[in-house]
This record gives C-alpha cells, structure tokens and sequence, in this order.
C-alpha cells in the first residue's frame, strides 16, 4: 500500500513522470490516434449511410444490439489469450489491425446492408478484443505506486483522440464536399499509423519481472473468476464495482434529460459530448495522480459521488445553461475519477498471471451493471418520469457508494 | 536514429502519401465526372408555364445537390439552377420545402420554407437527418420525415419523426405524428414503438395518408388535419402518394429477399375505391422512394446510377401506373422530384 510520505512526496515533484514506462506513452498514442480514426467514421457514419450509400438507417437498429454483445465477449475472450501466451502486445495489435481494416471493407461494402453492417461490427469486435490486453501492459509498464497517473495519461490521450476525430472529419468534409471515401480512406491511414507506433515501440514486458511465477496455469475465465472471487480484495472490488453500476445513470440519458430541460435540439447532442469529453480530458490525469496520493479507492467513491452530484444539480438547475454545464463538466469529473481509476485499482490486486482476464472481468463486471442499469433506468422513466428515475437513481447510487465504502474498507482496497 | 523510430516514421510518411494520392485521385475523378455531367444552363428567372419538375441535382461537380427545375415537355432540354442546395426538396402551388444538412463539426439539419421564386422563407430546425418532405397539391401544408438517433431509448438505433407545418405562418400543425391517436378497426391503437414517415396529402387541405411502424409491421394510415386523428386502412405499405385524380395510391411494397436479408421494395398501386394492390413487375431493381406522380399515368422515382458504387449519383426514372410497359430514365442525375402542375 502506498504510504503518503513526506519525502517520497518531493521526489515525486521533481520527477513527475518517474515510474510511468514509454509503454504508457505509445499505447497513448496509438489509443489516441485510433479514436481519432473511428471517431472520425462515427462522426460521418448516419449521414454516410442515409446518403452516400442510400440505406435506412431503421435497417441497423438489430445489428447494433448483436455486435455490441459479441464485443463484449470479444473483450473477455481476448483476456485469456494475452495471459496464455503473456503476449498483450500481439492481442492488442490484433484488436487495433482489424478496426482498421474494417474502413477499407466499410468502402467496399457500398451499398451492401450486410456487409456494412459486419463492418460496423467487427470494428466494435476489434474494439473489444484490444482492450483487456492493453490495460494490462499500462498496467505492467508502470510502478505500483504510479498505476493511478499511468492510466489517467493514457485515457487523457485517447479521449483527445476522440475529440479531434470529428473535427478531421468535418476538415475534410469542408475542404471535399461529398468525399466520404476520403473520409474512410483517411481513417483507415490514420489508424494503420497508430497500429506502426504500437508495433514500433511498445514492447512485451516480462511478467516474470512482476513476479510472474510461469507455473502456466491456466488463465481460462471460468478459472479467474472464481479465483477473484475467492479473493477478498478482487471480491470487493468486483461486488463494489456491481453495485455501483446498477445505480450509474447512462451518459445518454443525461444528455436527454438536459435536452429536455434546456428544450435544445438533438443536433446539441454532440456539444454535450464534447463538453463532457473535454472535463474528462483535462481531469483525467490530475484525478489518476490524485488516486495515487490519497488512495484510487477514495478517488473512485468520489467520482461517484460527483455522479450524484451532476444529477442533483441536473435536478436543480439543469434548466440552466450555467447549471448544464455544470452536470456536464461533473460527469466528466466522474469518468476521470473512475474510468482509467478503476483498472488501476484491479491493477494492484490482479495477480499478473492473469492480468489481462482479470481486468477484463473486473471492467465487464461494472459494464454488465451499467447495461442493467440503462435497462432500470428507462423501465422508471417510462413507468413515472425522467424525474423520478433522476431522483431514484441518485439515492440508490449514494447508497451503493456507501456499501461500496464499506466493501472496500473491510477489504482494505482503499490503499 | 533509433532503427524503431525509424520504421514509424517511414509508416507515418507512407499513410500521409497514401492520404495525398487517394485525394488527387478523388480530385481528378471529379473533375472529369464534372465535364462530363449536364449542368444548368442559367439561373431560374422565371418559372415554366406549362407542368415543369423540380428536383435535386446529382451531376458532380460545384452544383451537385442544388436544386433545379426542368419543363416536363422537354425533360432532355436546359435546367434552371436555383439558389438552393438540399438533401430533399419538395414543390407545389408556390411552395416549396428544401431539407438541408448544413455540414460542420456538428451537422445540423433544417426545412427552409421557400416560394415560387425560390426565395427563402421560414426555416426550422430539423431533429435529424431528412428523410421524405411533401407539400400538400393546394401549397397549404409541409410535411417532413427525419430519422432521429437516440430518440427512444426502447428502441436502438433509429427512430424517425414526422412533421406537419403550417406553409403561411411556419408554425407546427404538428410537430410529432406519434401524439395524434389511432385507431384500427375502430379500436384505439398505441404502441411504444410508433413510428410515422412518408406523409401525402390530398387536395381538400384536410385528408392525408402516411406509413405508420410497429412491430415489424407498416400500416397505411389516413388521417384528419382538422380532427387531428388518423386510422389505418391496409397493411404492408410504406411512403403512400396520393395520384393526382385521388383514385390511387403509388406506395414502395418490401419484398422478402435480396442479398444478404436486404429488404427490396417494389413500387405498387393501390386503387382506393376496391383496395386493390397491383406490384408493378416493369422495375425489378430496388426502389427505395417516396414515389411521386407525373400525372395521373406515370409514377417517378429515384435510382442510382450504380447501385454498387454509390448512391452519390442518382436519376429519375418513369413507370407506367399501369405497368404497361417497361420504365424508361426521365432525369438523369436527379433526385427527389417533384411536379408542379
């Protein structure tokens, strides 16, 4: 557990970025210019389909349900895999290589329903199958004491990424009107480059370095998860993580609710996300660093409770464009404290064995509550209000970080 | 040089040259599409006497999505190029709708209300991308169809929305469809998943008819501007146009079928006094359109000039309502045709 001591304290000031391997940079880099590949596409995707290709947009609302799900999987099937054979470089080169091929087949496809449509899906696979790997190398290229930072200036970089992506779009768009293909051929370049920095310069790290003790057993899902749930840490963090899922109220929703009550239209919906992904950008590391002084456990109960927070104020003054910006400036605060925070956390507790599967459950723990929760949450709009599903969810969440402070106490995860 | 960050770079230079000649490629392409194209001829000054079409262009080049009109006696001959650009326009009696995208890092969608002379008017924000737009024969009326992203949480994907304006004051008769009721067989009918598109209207200023969604189903539903209440009438009918005479409807009718599950529509006809459903065989290809009239013999609609490649460039082809004989190409690169009588 790391101990605030007054003279590590200095070191850490005038070394700011001791303990954070180049690992963290370039999987940094290649995440940032990734999301700046699919963002872009995502950006462009309605109006591409609705009027390049000519494809009603009703016709994709099936698709979207399956491939998220197979996603999902491919998120925990990837975690054994890197474990097995201790190569998260490959599996997340993997991952990132068949996003973006998806772009050139996008192109191909035309007008094609159903080879667009596997497209889309198999870039929310790549997606899937890259992530579990490459937070387990964050988490292996950075000292036990930095994990916090580690992870806060990798989810910095990618929601950079994120951010820009549209603007590039919209640069090219504005530059060749009607150039979707430059769009996805673009897209596709940019993504094949953030692939070159991974398979340029991140490397492997031994896990033996770690204390990897290469008994191969081996790293299956089913395996893991009882071993995590054997473990008293892990357990908490597990049950923890759950229980505030079930009451984490869907960004989307949030949006909504402030559409509503400022009687904007959807076409601000975008803004909302970029106010937001602006917040997270620019907290996420102060937040990461912040975990790792005064403990990511405390840090991760406290983004919560700025979840809380923006849906009080969502309540309060949401009406109001000051009061807006505000929930949305504290939602962002709430990803920063909890996103990259969370998988530094299962980072300290996960044995390196199976890291990458560990952290992949530990993410799809929290994942399938908060899919739960989206469910509850429009079950209660629909039966009362988006008030009162507001106010529910606010109470239950407060609770949940309660029980979860509690969890965690006794489980000494506060570290 | 580290031989790593060496290999980076060289990637890095290899995707900007391959970003740089996809962008010459495209250049040139479009280029030579341009010279090639028709384009029009002058600037609209005066509308043609006699029934002439407005549409949107699809011809490649500075024009392309500008709408344009063309005298139906000589549909071959000169266009008039108008100020406006549109993903959809529609035309009748003196008023016209132009649904726009306007591109940027948040594009944004908007009905422009405009005139005889194509003047704009009125505009309204638009929840979504355009879909289908119509104005009621005696000029009186909008209607229009966006998808919306994320408007119903039920319900991933896409929804659409269907609006009815007031041309003289801009105003909403009303602005969602799902909030007027339905009935079927006389019974209240109300699902959670209501979706409305596709709106034509009659000539009486009251009587219109639209696709009604739920459940996997369409309807046809006729409604009531004054009462403000529809019910269905027949199944299986998507995006109705009421025939200039009234007695029929042209409609897109899906088939099973098609590549890969894809829906394929034909276009059909539906006599209003017997409620027979002719499909017209003459057009085997995809016809995914609000069909319009040209009058009471002929229907159009849109297809593109490669259906493979990209729906970018699009003509207008005519069939006969009868299906007496095959369909024959009216508008080259054209889109969203409408007919002013």
């Amino acid at each position: 557990m790391y101990q605030l001591d007054p003279r590590n304290l200095r070191q850490l000031r005038r070394a700011p970025l001791a303990g954070i391997g180049a690992n963290v940079f370039f999987l940094g880099l290649t995440s940032m210019l990734t999301d700046v590949s699919s963002e872009m596409v995502a950006s462009i995707l309605p109006i591409y389909l609705v009027y390049a290709i000519g494809l009603t947009p009703l016709q994709f609302g099936f698709v979207d349900g399956l491939s998220q799900a197979v996603a999902a999987f491919a998120r925990l099937a990837s975690g054994p895999f890197a474990d097995r054979w201790r190569r998260d470089r490959e599996v997340a080169a993997a991952g990132y290589g068949l996003s973006a091929l998806c772009r050139p087949l996008l192109l191909a496809a035309g007008n094609s329903w159903g080879l667009t449509s596997l497209a889309i899906a198999l870039e929310r696979v790549g997606k899937g199958i890259r992530t579990s790997p490459r937070d387990s190398l964050i988490s292996l290229s950075s000292d036990a004491s930095r994990l916090g930072l580690a992870f806060g200036i990798h989810r910095a970089l990618d929601t950079a990424g994120a951010l820009a992506g549209p603007l590039v779009a919209f640069a090219i768009l504005a530059a060749l009107p009607q150039a979707y293909d430059v769009v996805l051929v673009t897209s596709f370049f940019v993504a094949v480059a953030g692939l070159a920095a991974l398979l340029c310069f991140v490397r492997n790290v031994p896990r033996t370095l770690h204390g990897d003790a290469c008994d191969d057993r081996p790293a299956t899902l089913v395996a893991a998860a009882r071993a995590m749930l054997a473990d008293r840490h892990l357990r908490a963090l597990l049950l923890g993580g759950a229980v505030l899922g079930v009451f984490t109220i869907g960004d989307s929703f949030i949006f909504l609710e402030l559409q509503q009550r400022l009687s904007t239209r959807p076409e601000w919906f975008p803004l909302f996300y970029a106010v937001t992904a602006l917040a997270y950008l620019a907290l996420a590391i102060p937040a990461g660093s912040l975990g790792d002084r005064f403990g990511r456990g405390r840090t991760f109960l406290a983004g919560h409770a700025l979840l809380v927070l923006a849906g009080v104020v969502l309540l309060v003054a949401g009406g109001h464009p000051a009061g807006a910006l505000a929930a949305l400036g504290l939602l962002g605060a709430y990803y920063a404290c909890t996103d990259g925070v969370l998988m530094a956390i299962a980072s300290r507790f996960v044995p390196v064995e199976w890291r990458a599967t560990g952290l992949g459950l530990v993410a799809s723990a929290n994942g399938v509550a908060r899919l739960g929760a989206s469910l509850l949450f429009g079950a209660l709009w629909n039966w009362h209000s988006m008030e009162f599903a507001v106010t529910f969810f606010s109470i239950g969440l407060a609770a949940a970080i309660g029980l979860a402070a509690i969890a965690f106490a006794r489980a000494q995860v506060r570290e | 040089m580290n031989p790593r960050a060496l290999a980076f770079l060289g990637i890095v230079a290899l995707c900007g040259a391959g970003i740089a000649g996809y962008v010459m490629r495209v250049r040139n392409q479009a280029q030579a599409a341009e010279a090639a194209a028709p384009q029009a001829s002058g600037r609209v000054d005066a509308l043609p006497a006699d029934a002439f079409a407005v549409f949107r262009s699809t011809a490649l080049g500075a024009t392309y999505g500008h709408v344009m009109t063309v005298g139906l006696a000589a549909p071959d001959g000169a266009r008039s190029l108008t100020p406006l650009a549109c993903e959809r326009v529609h035309y009748a009696a003196g008023t016209g709708v132009c649904l726009r995208a306007d591109r940027g890092a948040v594009t944004t969608y908007k009905a422009l209300l405009f005139d005889a002379r194509f003047t704009p008017g009125q505009t309204l924000p638009l929840a979504g991308p355009p879909s289908r737009a119509r104005v009621s024969p005696d000029g009186k009326r909008i209607a229009f169809t966006v998808f919306i992203n994320g408007h119903a949480y039920s319900n991933p994907g896409f929804t659409t929305r269907t609006s009815i304006v007031d041309a003289a004051t801009g105003r909403y008769v009303v602005e969602d469809l799902e909030t007027w009721p339905v009935t079927r067989d006389g019974v209240a009918f109300k699902e959670t998943d209501f979706n409305f598109w596709g709106v034509t209207f009659a000539r009486d200023g009251r009587r219109f008819y639209a696709t009604l969604g739920s459940g996997g189903k369409t309807y046809l539903v006729e409604g009531d501007l004054q009462d403000k209440r529809m019910r269905t009438l027949a199944e299986g009918v998507e995006c109705p146009s009421l025939s200039p005479d009234e007695t029929r409807l042209a409609f897109k009718h899906r088939e099973a079928g098609g590549a890969a599950g894809q829906y394929l529509w034909h276009v059909a006809v539906m006599d209003l006094a017997s409620r027979r459903v002719r499909v017209l065989q003459g057009e085997q290809r995809n016809v995914d359109d609000q069909v319009e009239w040209k009058d009471d013999r002929e229907i159009l609609y849109a297809m593109p000039l490669d259906a493979q490649r990209s729906a970018a460039e699009v003509d207008v082809w005519a069939i006969p309502a009868d299906d007496s004989s095959p369909p024959r190409k009216l508008l080259p690169y054209a889109f969203s045709p409408a007919v002013a009588r």
